[in-house]
């Protein structure tokens, strides 16, 4: 299900959040502080979420369990 | 500039202004501007000392009753009467007229003396009191050294005359008995005197008098309380019978020296026991004036307990208004006040009305008036904050105060500064601490911030907003890193299958499910594998490099900002632009190769992937040699990017210097002076000149008085031009930024090392502690995991949370310091420091 496409969507779905916050953000004394705060922390998750999901997307290395004992779950 | 308003992303626009203000009305005027708390007032007396200023009077007078009502405050302390708390006032803000004030002060006064005097009255009657005590204890003592005295004085009397009188002895040995002491020429000297005092006393006697007295003591069962210092001294009973007025007289005047009290005592038990008799009626008489006396003390002090906290509210802030008042200047006839005043542009309208107020009220006839003026002077910066963005501001804060009107890091902070503390702190269970603390402080906020707290509370307390969303990322990190308490978090289906054919203890090799990958975070099978950190590592470097990019390049895009904020476009492309295609050329490459390296997928290319550090560092070595190659025309990418990059260190060393030096130039051809270089010019003019240069800053108050207040320094804000000093600051920061690109980045990777370190150490606690007892069987399992619980929590919530969490939270503020604020801050503002009670009462509480 999780594959190539994942990242565009995620992009997608950030750029929309960000979009909707700049616009619903409360009026008032503190919508700078909203809007930078929804946008950074929106966009860093992203940033934090798609590296990871990178670095799985072709791992070079596969895990190697020593430890398992037969019928595990 | 239109009037936008103010938010955290620059400080808000700040004006200058002058206030006239009617004397008459003066304090009334400062103490309503000082509820409102947005003025920053100038000094405008700073040539005068403390004491000749104008209403020096009335602060010594203030501080008198400041005095005053401190002394009441240690008066109930020792006397243990509550003082009621500053928050159950209902109303403290209504200020007090100066008549008010003037009551007040009468009423401290005759209060103190009432006070004063009361208590002389309670100490004298308790000195008494204990003398008598003291008395007591020595007559019913001394009855028994009395009575075995008798006894014994044959004894005392041969030890007395042993040396001297052998022969009396006999003589005198016949009719001993029935003799009183007088009689025998024995005296005695009876007292009290504190325990550790005896030893001394009695080595002294000795050595003074060569043995020739003999002395009894006992100890007293009670101590003896000073009526002083209230502490109670545990003393000693003590008669010393000696031979001879004069060794009696030295006794007595040793005693006396060494803090004794010495009480007169009947050697006849009749007279003693009349003694004890009187002496037990004194006390009693005594203790009933001093139950009378106490209780009036104690009246009066909860009288004064009641508006204690308020008074000392009203003191604080009349001695705040007229130091204000001090910095005030006086038109020529002293019938005005003239201010000046830095306050946020926006606050301007309720100034005027908030003066328009307290005018209306005083029935004045003559307005206050606001005046706006134009200056060259560098305003304060004034950031508005509020309890949440409070703390983050002061993070930056700490580290310098942002130019007037430059970007403000603080904003962008609110995320940055949890989130990276997050990457290294990434555990979900630690973070649901965390944000559990924090909403508990946040919830008990007002409790918890009237209550006494200590240091290391406090400082939790004031950051319990940082603390909140450093808590919430954490959870975010920890779903991302699938680690909640080192254990895994199998959210969705893994990525990995292990086959199911195998013999225990075989290493066995994860099979991937095709076209699949973990939709969210780490795949949860890494987990305890045997490879689990080749892996990990290899991402959070990768991570910790990557994120270090964006945030150093968010960054350096505010000095972009900045530059077109301060209209300064050779900051733009003498600075900006070679800074930033000099950093993207290098480690934007680097982000782009270790993104595009990830996207590839090797196996199926069939080629093997190149190490993207050696790739690095090859760039620079060996230009024209590729070993592995991660896409086709690689080298002149690579060979294009390195000139570019190299290219922007000369555009960067001499552009902006030498484009300084043509501008100036260029002016100074045309005839452009200095401001600071014509002094001589209009020295020869006259003096009408001298304001109209000072910036427009035109002086209203007539020149021979003195009032002439305005009149500053010119060249105070006027820099001169110097090549070679611009040259040699633009050498200085092109060779910090360059070698800063590289150890900034390196830098980062402390991301990659706490998080690697965190999850080690929650790993090794989980087996240390709670692992052994899933081990065990029976019941020591039970007993097992109840001990080790707590022992695993105690020791999670202490190491892991607190000091993991400190550690972690010092490397995200030097992150922010160093690595991104050098990429755009100036920092070479002016905090602005208006003159509020509330700041003032923060800074000094009233209980």
């Amino acid at each position: 299900m999780a594959n190539g496409w994942s990242l565009i969507i995620g992009f997608v779905i950030v750029a929309l959040f960000s979009g909707i916050s700049w616009v619903a953000a409360p009026k008032g004394d503190t919508q700078t502080v909203w809007r930078s705060s929804l946008l950074l922390s929106a966009w860093a998750c992203f940033i934090m979420w798609a590296i990871t999901f990178l670095a799985q997307w072709h791992p070079l290395i596969v895990p190697i369990n020593g430890k398992l004992r037969p019928g595990y779950d | 500039m239109g009037a936008h308003e103010d938010t955290l992303f620059r400080s808000a626009d700040m004006s200058l202004t002058q206030l006239y203000i009617s004397r008459e009305i003066g304090r009334e005027v400062v103490s309503a501007l000082g509820e409102i708390g947005v003025m920053d007032f100038r000094d405008l007396n700073s040539d005068v000392s403390a004491f000749q200023r104008t209403f020096t009077q009335e602060i010594r007078r203030l501080d008198n009753v400041e005095r005053q009502l401190r002394y009441f405050h240690a008066q109930m302390e020792k006397a243990g009467v509550p003082v009621r708390s500053i928050y159950e006032f209902d109303n403290i803000v209504a200020a007090p007229s100066a008549s008010e004030i003037d009551e007040l002060t009468d009423r401290c006064q005759s209060l103190e003396n009432r006070i004063a005097s009361l208590n002389e009255s309670y100490e004298t009657l308790k000195r008494r009191e204990v003398e008598l005590t003291e008395w007591r204890w020595v007559l019913r003592e001394a009855g028994g050294f009395f009575d075995r005295a008798r006894g014994q004085t044959e004894e005392i009397r041969n030890s007395l005359d042993d040396d001297d009188a052998p022969l009396l002895r006999d003589v005198e040995q016949h009719h001993t008995e029935d003799r009183s002491f007088s009689t025998m020429n024995i005296g005695f000297v009876a007292g009290v005197i504190p325990r550790e005092r005896i030893a001394a006393f009695e080595r002294i006697l000795w050595r003074t008098l060569r043995g020739n007295l003999y002395m009894n003591q006992s100890e007293i069962s009670e101590p003896i309380i000073d009526p002083e210092t209230n502490e109670g001294v545990s003393k000693n009973v003590f008669v010393i019978f000696a031979h001879g007025r004069e060794i009696i007289a030295k006794i007595r005047k040793i005693s006396e020296s060494l803090g004794a009290d010495l009480y007169s005592v009947d050697e006849n038990s009749e007279l003693r026991r009349d003694q004890i008799h009187e002496v037990n009626t004194r006390l009693g008489e005594l203790s009933n004036v001093l139950a009378n006396t106490k209780q009036t003390l104690d009246v009066e002090l909860t009288t004064i307990s009641r508006s204690l906290a308020m008074w000392m509210v009203v003191v604080k802030k009349e001695k705040a208004v007229y130091q204000t008042l001090n910095k005030f200047s006086y038109d020529a006839a002293r019938r005005t006040l003239i201010a000046e005043a830095w306050c946020p542009t926006s606050s301007l309208g309720m100034i005027k009305s908030t003066l328009q107020d307290v005018n209306d009220r005083a029935g004045s006839s003559v307005p206050t008036i606001v005046n706006q003026i134009k200056t060259n002077r560098t305003p304060p910066t004034y950031f508005k904050t509020n309890k949440f963005t409070l703390a983050f501001q002061t993070i930056i804060d700490a580290y310098g105060t942002a130019k007037y009107q430059e970007v403000n890091p603080g904003l962008p902070t609110i995320i940055t500064f949890p989130f990276l503390f997050a990457v290294m702190f990434g555990d979900f269970g630690h973070g649901c601490i965390m944000t559990l603390a924090a909403l508990a402080m946040i919830y008990w906020e007002r409790p918890l911030s009237r209550g006494k707290q200590d240091e290391l509370f406090a400082m939790a307390f004031y950051g319990r907003y940082i603390m909140l969303m450093m808590g919430v990322f954490s959870i975010y990190t920890g779903l991302i890193y699938c680690d909640a308490f080192s254990k895994e978090l199998p959210l969705f289906q893994s990525m990995w299958e292990f086959p199911k054919e195998f013999n225990e203890g075989d290493s066995v090799v994860g099979v991937r499910r095709e076209g699949y990958t973990y939709p969210f975070g780490m795949d949860w099978r890494w987990h305890d594998t045997d490879n689990d950190l080749i892996f990990s590592n290899s991402y959070k470097m990768k991570l910790s490099i990557l994120l270090g990019w964006c945030h150093m390049t968010f960054s350096l895009c505010w000095s972009y900002i900045n530059a077109r904020h301060f209209k300064s476009k050779i900051d733009i492309w003498g600075n900006f632009v070679p800074g930033m295609i000099f950093f993207q050329s290098i480690f934007g490459y680097l982000a782009f190769c270790i993104i595009y390296k990830w996207s590839v997928d090797w196996y199926a290319i069939g080629e093997a992937p190149p190490s993207l550090l050696n790739m690095l560092i090859y760039m620079f070595l060996s230009p024209t040699t590729i070993d592995t190659p991660l896409y086709r025309g690689q080298m002149t990418v690579q060979n294009i990017l390195l000139v570019m990059a190299l290219l922007c260190v000369p555009v960067m060393l001499f552009l902006k210097p030498f484009w300084l030096r043509h501008v100036h130039n260029k002016a100074r051809a045309q005839g452009y002076r200095g401001l600071g270089e014509n002094s001589r010019v209009s020295a020869l003019d006259d003096d009408d000149e001298a304001p109209t240069l000072n910036g427009g800053r035109a002086s209203m108050g007539d020149d021979e008085d003195g009032a002439a207040l305005i009149t500053q320094d010119i060249q105070e804000e006027h820099e001169e031009f110097e090549f070679s000093e611009e040259m040699i600051h633009q050498v200085i920061h092109t060779i910090e930024f360059c070698l800063n690109c590289v150890s900034h980045t390196a830098s980062y990777l402390r991301l990659w090392a706490l998080s690697l370190a965190h999850q080690q150490l929650s790993i090794v606690l989980w087996k240390m502690t709670l692992d052994i007892a899933f081990g065990m069987t029976g019941v020591t399992a039970v007993i097992a995991t109840v001990g080790l619980f707590y022992l695993w929590f105690v020791l999670t919530v202490m190491v892991l949370c607190v000091m993991e969490g400190t550690s972690a939270m010092l490397h995200s503020l030097r992150l922010h310091w160093v690595e991104a604020m050098s990429k755009h801050f100036m920092g070479d503002g002016v905090p602005f420091q208006p003159f509020s009670f509330t700041v003032l009462l923060e800074e000094d509480p009233v209980e």
